[in-house]
């Protein structure tokens, strides 16, 4: 190994391990003043870290509130090693570490919110989908129709909770005050993209059985076995489609 | 060497950086910029609103690919999916520029995800120098690179900074984007004569100037781009252009962004400066 990659493995270890004394003598002049200079690179480092993270989850940070939740971002980051250099791809582990913080256990609801949160932030960024095609989707004869595999748009993302994570959502957006309508889950949550961004909708428990059947990519008649009697496929598969969550199909025969 | 895409940007005004707060302002009111830059990494995603925003601006503005994550001096091995985002990017957008920053960011697996300043040695220099190559040969094109500030100098340094980046450009056949704001904030941190820098730098290199504001510490003046451009600064930019001529200039602000027309007040400061230098610069441009 070369002197630059030594240097620089000594360098982040110091940062990430706050042993800023470790590094001292690869700085020019003084010790103690090295230490306050290098301090600015770990607090810089820790901020970024920190304000990505509260980018992506900023429910979870008015829930637990912020120096709570800079801690957790601090033990996240470190845990966890940034594995991009963009920023965006810091979050996705973030539910699962709320999951086993020992600090959090008292609120069995966080990761779910978090995993919203980070659905949200995944369909901000998902390719853009194109519409359902009526015309062509009338010509698949009634014989085959069953046989219809419908896709998702891509920033569509299914989201289930036994706790009321949309309740919670919506509740702590910057114009509301924090309080929840609900109290009682369970919430299933569609993620789903309009033009101006990422949009939150509660589904009943056939609507989200349809949709995770339709995202494992099976055809309609297996999908529509699944969902409970009474159901409206017609009307629920039209409000689908009207809103591009459903934007695509394929018939076995295409 | 060609430094410059499809649209090159008019050195006579300067740019500002595009941030989300501005997108619909920029686009209804459509005021006299020379280009806007936006950060690479956050058009990144495969689609999205942000992305149909910077598609839309586009068609009015020159765009500057402004890369904060690729880490060119990093010594793990270049990351080419985030490389092939970048290329991706590009070969929507068509920018004018691109740009990244003379620094590290990853070791060992780990991003720090800050732009981390690197010894100034032989050794970083060839390192630096062939990774540049490599980006330049990966996107089939020419960038930049920035100088950035500093907050303290390695032991192990024995080249000066400016000869550093002056090297550097020479010998990988890229661009300077030089940040005269990072020139003041380290000659004020490091105790060195900012026109010495300019002096060092070949003026034929640059491609772009970048200038922002810092905020001062008991300890050390901090890049934080989240101010006016201070006295001192546009004192120094002013003898930047004199020397070489006018340069796309782009006005940074990253945190606390305020409202456009604050920056947009900004620009107009560098405009004057540029106007005022631009004659001799065509002169000279037309002569070479």
């Amino acid at each position: 190994m070369g002197e630059l990659a030594k240097l620089q493995s000594a360098f982040a270890r110091a940062l990430v391990t706050d042993d800023l004394a470790a590094f001292a003598p690869g700085v020019r002049g003084d010790a103690v003043r090295a230490e306050r200079h290098l301090a600015i690179y770990r607090n810089s480092v820790f901020a970024n870290w920190t304000k990505a993270l509260a980018a992506t989850y900023p429910v979870v940070e008015r829930l637990v509130g912020g120096s709570f939740f800079g801690e957790a971002a601090r033990q996240y980051a470190i845990a966890h090693p940034s594995h991009s250099g963009d920023l965006n791809a810091l979050g996705g582990g973030f539910a699962g570490f709320l999951a086993g913080y020992v600090h959090a256990k008292d609120l069995p609801y966080l990761p779910d919110v978090a995993r919203l949160e980070w659905a949200c932030h995944e369909s901000e960024m998902a390719a853009d989908g194109e519409g359902l095609d009526f015309a062509a989707l009338a010509q698949v004869p009634p014989g085959e129709q069953a046989g219809i595999r419908f896709r998702l748009q891509p920033a569509a993302r299914i989201v289930e909770s036994d706790y009321p994570i949309l309740a919670l959502w919506e509740a702590n957006q910057e114009e509301r005050d924090g309080t929840p309508d609900r109290f009682e889950g369970p919430d299933r949550v569609l993620v789903w993209r309009e033009e101006g961004g990422a949009r939150l909708e509660l589904l009943d428990g056939g609507d989200a059985r349809f949709l995770q059947a339709l995202t494992r990519a099976l055809p309609l008649g297996e999908a529509l076995d699944g969902v409970p009697e009474g159901w409206n496929a017609g009307e629920r598969l039209r409000h689908f489609a009207a809103r591009a969550v459903i934007s695509g199909f394929a018939t076995d025969r295409a | 060497m060609v430094i410059f895409g499809q649209a090159p940007p008019d050195a006579r005004r300067a740019g500002i950086g595009l941030r989300a707060p501005h997108y619909r302002e920029i686009a209804g009111r459509r005021p006299a910029l020379g280009f806007l830059e936006v950060h690479s990494e956050n058009y990144f995603a495969d689609g999205g609103p942000a992305m149909a925003w910077l598609e839309r601006l586009r068609a009015d503005y020159p765009v500057s690919l402004h890369g904060v994550g690729l880490g060119i001096g990093s010594c793990d091995a270049l990351d080419i999916a985030h490389l092939e985002r970048l290329k991706r990017l590009a070969d929507r957008i068509e920018p004018a520029l691109v740009s990244e920053h003379v620094c590290w960011g990853a070791i060992d697996g780990r991003h720090l995800n800050e732009l981390l300043p690197l010894p100034y040695t032989e050794e970083s220099l060839a390192h630096v120098a062939a990774r540049v190559r490599e980006v330049q040969d990966y996107l089939g094109r020419p960038i930049l690179v920035e100088n950035v500030s500093t907050y303290f100098e390695f032991a192990a340094s024995d080249i000066a900074e400016w000869d550093f980046v002056a090297e550097l450009a020479r010998r990988a056949g890229c661009g300077v984007l030089l940040d005269v704001n990072n020139i003041w904030v380290n000659s004020v941190n490091h105790g060195f004569d900012p026109n010495r820098y300019l002096e060092a730098i070949d003026g034929r290199t640059v491609g772009e100037i970048h200038l922002a504001g810092f905020e001062t510490t008991p300890e050390r003046l901090i890049d934080t781009h989240g101010a006016p451009v201070s006295a001192d600064v546009w004192r120094l930019y002013e003898a930047a252009i004199a020397r070489f001529g006018a340069k796309p200039t782009l006005i940074e602000w990253d945190t606390d962004i305020p409202a456009l027309d604050v920056l947009l007040v900004e620009a107009s400061k560098a405009d004057a400066i540029l106007v005022h230098h631009d004659a001799p610069a065509r002169r000279a441009a037309s002569a070479g």
